[in-house]
């Protein structure tokens, strides 16, 4: 059963991408902006929590709340100042620009703060659900992925709950479409960028917490995590959070079949020939041309 | 149609629905609007003539709110907020913008119901809603593209969604910025024919129009701006000599 173990594995890492695929583009659905960050917010989540609880003794509830709440703060904070500044100014095109930079920087920031507060070691926030792995059959369940996929499953679904069936999640999808369209409306756009900043920030920090425990995170595991989370939203022309998050499933199995039956060391090089591969063979199937052209 | 063409400039008892004063519009350095005055009289249908680039979309554009204006705006005699759409919007007056400005990747219904974001945040309020059913209702060819996403319609259609999102906002001035660019005539006299039944509906109507000659086989009031300026006022009560307070093509 090696192969139904590699499929359930590729779908837990798989669910961790989609879901950051999908804050990558539901956030560049409305502001037009592709967030770097959103990878080190994660490493937050984990490595705050790990610090609060373990070497400040926090209960661990207490270190998750004030945790979720200071990266919250932080991203209002960052909105607030450097967003407006960059993009509600008189050039907001070349804003547009200058902002997705200014999320580089951000993320370059984050790192440096999280190496002087958290060190340079491995660390994971504590299992919150602890224990053997579950089995079924030869089938193995580790708790901890089981957790990632449930967390998915219901933030990823609230979301698309949000977007489909309510006014203010359409008035979200105007706001990126046309922002001029928007206001004539009445919708404040600026309000829809900043909310789904703060809310994609702590969403991260949310599976930074509940995944570390399978992987553990140094401060620099925010990069690889916000780069995987770009390619599973590329796949979906970064506008589509519901082909992202199919990408993201995707390349987390695929990633999982190559690990284990090619190679565990060449793996991700094989997968990304494939991605590359496909994006060349299919562009605009994959959404990639409307990415473009947009 | 003859209740869009009757002249309510005769009867008294109607009220100002817009008044609009010393209204300047710049963006940067560029004067686009310079102290324009002129009002619209509740069930007025207003056209604002003039050449292209002469600053009539950029008076909508000021006194809606979209852009930042200097002046005086009141809207059925509240003055209005400066770039306040929302306020404008809750107070009757709703904006159907030049090239549309639709939402292409959403359906054609989606981008009607928006319009009712000015005024609730509830899906199923704004889906029960009159505005909205009667928005759809006015366009029967739109039923079979409702569901279809908006930037595959044709030109037309998009119009007549741009329209009818303006509509479910529930204006009771709804200003119309050049509705018929890039469309066929037929297509054009389709949407004149809408606009002359919303009109005869009871809602007052601003028209901004390149096309003199059109706008004014539905409209009983005419501003025509040149240079950023609204130089002439046909029709109005307040002003009975048809060449207005200037002599036509006067400052230059």
């Amino acid at each position: 059963m090696k192969f139904g173990n590699l499929i359930i594995a590729g779908i837990v890492t798989g669910s961790i991408y989609a879901m950051f695929a999908v804050c990558v583009s539901v956030w560049y659905r409305v502001s037009n902006i592709l967030n770097l960050a959103v990878g080190d917010f994660a490493m937050v989540g984990a490595l705050g929590v790990d610090n609060l609880h373990r070497v400040k003794g926090l209960p661990l509830p207490v270190a998750i709340i004030t945790t979720l709440v200071v990266v919250g703060v932080f991203a209002y904070a960052y909105d607030q100042v450097v967003l407006r500044l960059a993009q509600d100014g008189k050039r907001p095109i070349e804003g547009i620009v200058i902002t997705f930079f200014f999320t580089f920087a951000l993320s370059f920031f984050i790192d440096g703060v999280a190496k002087m507060l958290f060190g340079t070691d491995v660390h994971a926030a504590p299992a919150l659900w602890g224990g053997a792995s579950l089995t079924l059959g030869s089938l193995n369940f580790a708790r901890a992925g089981l957790l990632v996929l449930a967390c998915a499953i219901i933030i990823g679904g609230a979301f698309w709950l949000y977007i489909r069936f309510t006014l203010g999640g359409k008035a979200l999808e105007a706001s990126g479409e046309n922002s001029v369209g928007a206001r004539i409306v009445g919708i404040d756009t600026k309000q829809y960028r900043r909310l789904i900043f703060i809310a994609t920030a702590v969403i991260a920090a949310v599976f930074g917490i509940v995944e570390s425990p399978i992987t553990g995170y140094t401060y620099l595991s925010g990069a690889t995590i916000s780069l995987t989370g770009f390619i599973a939203a590329a796949y979906g022309g970064f506008r589509k959070p519901g082909r992202a998050l199919l990408a993201g499933l995707f390349i987390g199995v695929l990633e999982a079949l190559l690990g284990g039956y090619v190679s565990a060391q060449y793996g991700n090089t094989v997968m990304y020939a494939i991605l590359a591969a496909l994006i060349l063979a299919w562009p605009r199937g994959l959404g990639f041309e409307s990415a473009v052209s947009q | 149609m003859s209740a869009a063409t009757e002249n309510p400039a005769g009867s008294t008892t109607r009220s100002t629905a817009l008044a609009v004063t010393g209204l300047s519009v710049a963006y940067g350095n560029v004067v686009a609007v310079h102290d324009a005055t002129f009002t619209v009289t509740e069930g007025d249908a207003c056209a604002i003539t003039g050449p292209n680039g002469n600053g009539k979309s950029s008076i909508l554009m000021g006194v809606t709110g979209m852009v930042r204006r200097r002046g005086e705006v009141t809207i059925f005699g509240a003055a209005a907020k400066n770039g306040d759409v929302r306020w404008a919007a809750r107070h009757g007056l709703t904006l159907v913008p030049e090239r549309r400005q639709l939402y292409p990747d959403l359906t054609a219904a989606d981008n009607i119901i928006l319009g009712c974001y000015t005024w609730t945040r509830s899906i199923g309020k704004a889906r029960r809603s009159d505005p909205y059913r009667k928005a759809v209702d006015l366009f029967p060819e739109l039923k079979p593209h409702l569901k279809q996403a908006a930037g595959t319609l044709s030109g037309g259609q998009q119009q007549m969604v741009a329209i009818a999102r303006g509509l479910a906002a529930d204006p009771k001035i709804l200003a119309v910025d050049e509705p018929c660019l890039g469309l066929a005539e037929a297509v054009a006299k389709r949407v004149y024919d809408v606009l002359a039944q919303i009109h005869a509906a009871g809602t007052t109507l601003i028209v901004v129009e390149e096309a003199p000659r059109r706008a004014l086989t539905l409209c009983n009031k005419r501003v025509e701006v040149r240079n950023g300026m609204a130089v002439n006022s046909q029709g109005d009560a307040a002003s009975p000599d048809p060449d207005g307070p200037f002599p036509p093509g006067s400052p230059a």
